[in-house]
């Protein structure tokens, strides 16, 4: 027969007349004990040894027990203090024995409990007396302190149990395992076992021989935790990006991209706000210390400027805003990407566009908004649009609500907005799929003809945007935004932000 | 968004609803768009609404939609106004900067404590809107009786003047105070003169309104104490000054339509311009104020079936419009269209689309069943995003961590604790694209390269387990004329390999992996970037191109990081993998 190393090493230290635990075998093989358990186990499993287990109730001291035994159960110190301040003979004021046992905090209360409970003595009305013939060095409970340092074990039940009780020991079940050999495990041993060969670890060598054939392999402990092991992962945010990105190209989307630092042309004359909106003030952009722009195409400012002064069409009133077209021609950061839509609207960023056309991007944009968990000065922009003759608001909510379909929102509202670049225009409001709240999940409008006319484009145009932070924190249930986004993110929470697809 | 603030009691006598609760106010008024928001002290109600209805500033605003919305009033509402008694005279000196005017006079006031805060309110809160913070447009309002006109010509019976004084031609006691003051004294001990003083404080001459007894208004500033206005007040004169004439003619309507709905009468007054005055270029040189006429717009039958969705009969659509309180009449010709009436105090609507969306709301936008639009169009990613995502699924199978950093920074973490100066040839060196008044120190410029970000990332989690390996693709930005925008943007590839044992050959080997990846040719020939080790660093030289840098960072960049592991980093144009 041939057995591995340690079985082996287990069968020949057991005996068939004696049980022996593991642990003397442990010890004896010079194997750890798991080893020899995990061993035996086997080793009846085969047959060849029979395993008994018995469980005894083990009791640890814990630090406090720990101290007492050094330093004395605070009320024997009481009772040897006050015996020092003559107690004995006539109440002493308990103040003065505390102070002179050197019994501080929870100590105090604890001596004051067991000092009569034991006898030493009586407390009467802040007043100690001592009873002469109490013995603390016979208490059974100092003594099973000493006892169970020095690594005996004490029988008294209910000493255990009141040392348990003032949390002076922890009492514990241990398992204990012995063995003994069967027949069969005799007759094995009689008959010559011998040791296989086990190795650590398959190595070329072993392949090549054909060792492996041989020999038997060592087990590990396959419940242990493996060293930490950190791959490289996309961030969480772009994860969700990517998400996006994937819906709205099943959706029949192509993406834009264009310029983050822009003319106010691009980012907002086009978009019909007024030049003095408030948005438009520097309190809530960022303009840029460079050269105004040069190049826009004459005929579009042209057509622009007139939608701001005199409105457009026939019917059109104009803003009665100031507007110049310096102004115009100042760069600064974009505050949304709906730049981009102008840009590809008027045909500037490529081709002319006839209808029917889906745009999309994801891109950043900056506001100068304050920092708080929900918001950042830069974030990124969720924005789509849909050119095509005749659409309609219905047509506007059915994309929406597929859309929003995709990342489990449904029944979403549209309530009836406001935005001077939209008309009808509506705030989206949905459920958080996880807490049922309601939320506002985007800002959507069919485009006015102030926008889209002096862009050339003469159909209707949707479009929509959304944070995608906002999005994110939905799905990852990140609660401050600033984890995620920027420098001041934490490396440990991008590593383990569980994974969304 | 603007706030209203809401006297349930007076809007239940107002809309003539006493039964009414203030649950179902809120929920009826949610219903136009007007959110509830929460209580003042004194228990008013505040809704907070979008922007394009400030005929909803008051309490009397919101009335009145209400009776539209419960159908108590249908179609255009314009009070009686009675002929002007008074003149306003525009003189010549009036300051360039401010030189519009208008007004009117109120008769048969009946103001409690209530309704002069809903007065006091609406003018604020129109100062704050149409207004842009009394800037463009500035109320004034006064007791009448406190006011004494004498003719200054013949067919008034009896006139103010609108004028530019010196900042210290006049002195008159303004309110919340006892003390003569002259405008520039206004301007410097007032508290309110404090507040506006920048809108005027650039004007040779400052505006000012008298009558016969002298100055008595200081606009956009703060009026006179003598004609205060109180709740003994019967008569109001209301004036305003401003940028422009359409704005003030427009907050003068809202205002008049909120007495008007508090039992008062409307009385107009003229705007007379004297030689060489200004008068607005779009009317002449005498004006009747305030201005109550109906604008008219067109709008086809097909074009608010087409945006709707929706197959109307055009009684429906004309009943939708009263109830939006419009007038529509229409001809059944072959396409029918309708002749649309809008009252004055409507500030929104620029184009006959805003009235499709008023049929909508009527209508009710709950109503209409989503539809997936039936247009086929061809779905894909950009070139230049799909590259960046194919990188970086590169380096993270390269064991990087992917960031995402801000792209604004400052210069002291851009340059300065990289050891680097703006301007020089080095990666990173470019010139700074500035934000023009910052608002914080930290954020100053765009970042003309990625590995700032990467360090301050390492350098925020000195406390977490290394290795640390991140990078980033990302945006950065630097001055470039030859860009229409005078900002060249570019994407950069980063990555920086924080840990014991971190070492050139440890970021070359992953940016080689990353080059092979991509078909590059990738050489090093040695550079000198003050970032890096001197010795340790080289040129990122793909296909022949110089596009990067490569190399073990300076320990006085470590140690100024917090950083107490070797780094060794890369980083280089995305461009370069095309």
């Amino acid at each position: 027969m041939r057995l591995p190393e340690r079985q082996l090493a287990v069968l020949e230290a057991a005996s068939a007349t004696d049980e022996r635990t593991t642990d003397e075998i442990a010890v004896e093989t010079g194997l750890k004990p798991e080893t020899v358990t995990g061993a035996a186990f086997d080793l009846r499993d085969e047959g060849l040894l029979a395993v008994t287990e018995t469980t005894t109730e083990v009791a640890e001291l814990t630090d406090e027990g720990s101290d007492y035994v050094a330093d004395g159960l605070p009320e024997t110190r009481l009772y040897r203090a006050a015996v020092d301040a003559g107690a004995a003979d006539e109440a002493v004021a308990m103040g003065e024995v505390i102070g002179r046992a050197d019994l501080a905090g929870p100590e105090v209360d604890i001596a004051l409990a067991n000092f009569p409970r034991k006898g030493f003595g009586t407390i009467d009305s802040g007043e100690l007396t001592v009873d002469p013939n109490a013995d603390p060095d016979a208490d059974p409970e100092a003594a099973a302190l000493e006892t169970l340092a020095d690594g005996g074990s004490v029988d008294d039940g209910s000493v255990l149990d009141r040392l348990a009780s003032r949390g002076l020991v922890d009492l514990a079940e241990r398992t204990t395992r012995a063995v003994r050999l069967t027949d069969a495990g005799v007759d094995a041993l009689m008959e010559g076992v011998e040791a296989a060969e086990t190795v650590g670890q398959v190595t070329p060598d072993l392949l090549a021989s054909g060792e492996w054939e041989d020999v038997e392999f060592a087990e590990y402990n396959v419940e242990a935790d493996a060293p930490a092991v950190e791959g490289g992962r996309k961030h969480v945010l772009r994860r969700t990006a990517d998400r996006v990105k994937d819906v709205l190209v099943g959706m029949g989307f192509q993406e834009m991209e264009g310029p983050h630092a822009d003319s106010d042309f691009w980012i907002n004359d086009c978009l019909f706000m007024p030049q003095d909106h408030p948005a438009r003030t520097h309190w809530d952009r960022f303009a840029l210390d460079v050269d105004p722009m040069e190049e826009i195409p004459e005929t579009l400012i042209d057509r622009v400027e007139t939608a701001h002064r005199d409105g457009w069409g026939e019917d059109g009133d104009g803003y009665h805003s100031p507007w110049s077209e310096d102004f115009a021609r100042e760069v600064a950061l974009r505050g949304h990407t709906t730049s981009l839509s102008m840009r590809y609207l008027s045909g500037y960023a490529g081709a002319e566009l006839e209808p029917p056309q889906r745009y999309f991007s994801v891109e950043k944009v900056y506001r100068n908004d304050t920092l708080d968990p929900t918001h950042l000065l830069e974030f990124f922009q969720i924005e789509g649009w849909v050119m095509a003759e005749d659409l309609s608001v219905r047509d506007l909510m059915g994309t929406f609500e597929e859309f929003y379909r995709q990342f489990g929102i449904t029944d979403i509202r549209f309530k009836p907005h406001y935005n001077p670049y939209t008309e009808p225009s509506f705030e989206l409001f949905g459920d958080h799929p996880e807490t049922g709240e309601e939320i506002e999940i985007g800002n959507s409008g069919i485009f006015r003809e102030e926008v889209t006319g002096p862009l050339g484009v003469d159909c209707d145009v949707m479009a929509w945007g959304l944070a995608l932070e906002r999005l994110a924190m939905l799905t990852t249930g990140a609660e401050d935004i600033r984890d995620l986004h920027g420098t001041l993110a934490d490396i440990d929470f991008l590593r383990n932000a569980e994974v969304s697809y | 968004m603007p706030v209203v603030d809401v006297d349930p009691d007076a809007l239940r006598g107002l809309t003539g609803h006493t039964d009414k609760t203030d649950e179902e106010f809120k929920e009826d008024l949610f219903g136009l768009g007007l959110e509830f928001e929460g209580e003042t002290d004194d228990g008013e109600l505040q809704f907070e609404f979008a922007p394009d209805r400030l005929d909803r500033l008051s309490v009397e605003g919101v009335a009145r939609s209400l009776r539209y919305h419960y159908g108590d009033d249908r179609g255009v509402y314009v009070p009686e106004v009675n002929d002007a008694e008074w003149t306003i005279e525009v003189a010549e000196s009036v300051p360039d900067e401010r030189p519009y005017v208008t007004g009117a006079v109120v008769r048969g006031v009946d103001l409690d404590e209530a309704a002069l805060e809903s007065l006091i309110q609406l003018q604020e809160k129109l100062h704050a809107t149409m207004g842009r913070g009394r800037a463009k447009g500035a109320i004034g309002i006064h007791d009448l009786a406190m006011v004494k006109g004498a003719p200054l010509r013949e067919g008034a019976e009896r006139s103010i003047t609108y004028r530019g004084i010196e900042p210290d031609g006049e002195t008159f006691v303004p309110l919340d105070s006892n003390d003569e003051l002259t405008p520039a004294e206004v301007l410097e001990e007032h508290d309110t003169g404090r507040t506006y003083a920048d809108l005027v404080s650039e004007y040779d001459r400052y505006p000012a309104i008298y009558d016969e007894l002298g100055l008595f208004s200081f606009p956009p500033v703060i009026n006179g104490k003598r004609t205060e206005v109180d709740t003994d007040s019967r008569e109001l004169l209301v004036e305003l000054t401003g940028t422009d004439q359409w704005t003030i003619d427009k907050m003068c309507t809202i205002v008049c339509y909120a007495l008007s709905a508090r039992g008062a009468t409307i009385e107009e007054v003229e705007v007379a311009y004297a030689d060489g005055a200004t008068h607005p270029a779009e009317y002449g040189p005498e004006l009747v104020r305030p201005n109550l006429e109906i604008d008219e717009k067109s709008v086809s039958h097909d074009r608010i079936e087409t945006l709707l969705g929706v197959d109307f009969e055009p009684e429906d659509v004309v009943d939708c419009f009263e109830r939006s309180g419009l007038d529509a009449t229409y001809s059944l010709d072959e396409s029918v269209t309708y002749e649309v009436e809008v009252p004055p105090y409507r500030v929104d609507v620029l184009h006959p689309l805003d009235l499709v969306d008023d049929v909508g709301r009527a209508h009710g936008f709950d109503e209409l069943e989503p539809r997936y639009p039936d247009v086929g169009t061809v779905g894909g990613r950009h070139e230049r995003t799909r590259l960046e995502d194919a990188v970086r699924t590169s380096l993270v199978g390269l064991g990087f961590e992917d960031l995402l950093n801000f792209h604004m920074t400052s210069g002291v973490e851009n340059y300065d604790r990289m050891r680097i100066e703006p301007g020089t040839d080095v990666v990173g060196g470019g010139e700074p694209v500035e934000i023009t008044e910052p608002y914080s120190e930290e954020y100053t410029q765009l970042r003309t390269w990625a590995l700032p970000s990467l360090l301050l990332l390492l350098e925020g989690n000195t406390h977490n387990a290394y290795p640390q390996d991140v990078a980033e693709i990302g945006f950065v930005a630097e001055r470039d004329e030859t860009e229409n925008t005078n900002v060249g943007e570019s994407r950069h590839v980063a990555g920086a390999v924080a840990r014991r044992d971190a070492s050139y050959e440890a970021a070359k080997g992953r940016l080689q992996a990353v080059c092979d990846d991509f078909g590059a040719t990738l050489e090093t020939p040695r550079t000198d970037h003050p970032t890096f080790i001197d010795g340790r660093t080289a040129s990122v030289v793909v296909d022949g191109e110089p596009v990067g840098v490569i190399g073990e960072v300076h320990p006085e960049v470590l140690v100024d990081h917090d950083l107490e592991v070797p780094v060794a980093a890369f980083e280089f144009d995305l461009g370069a993998l095309r």
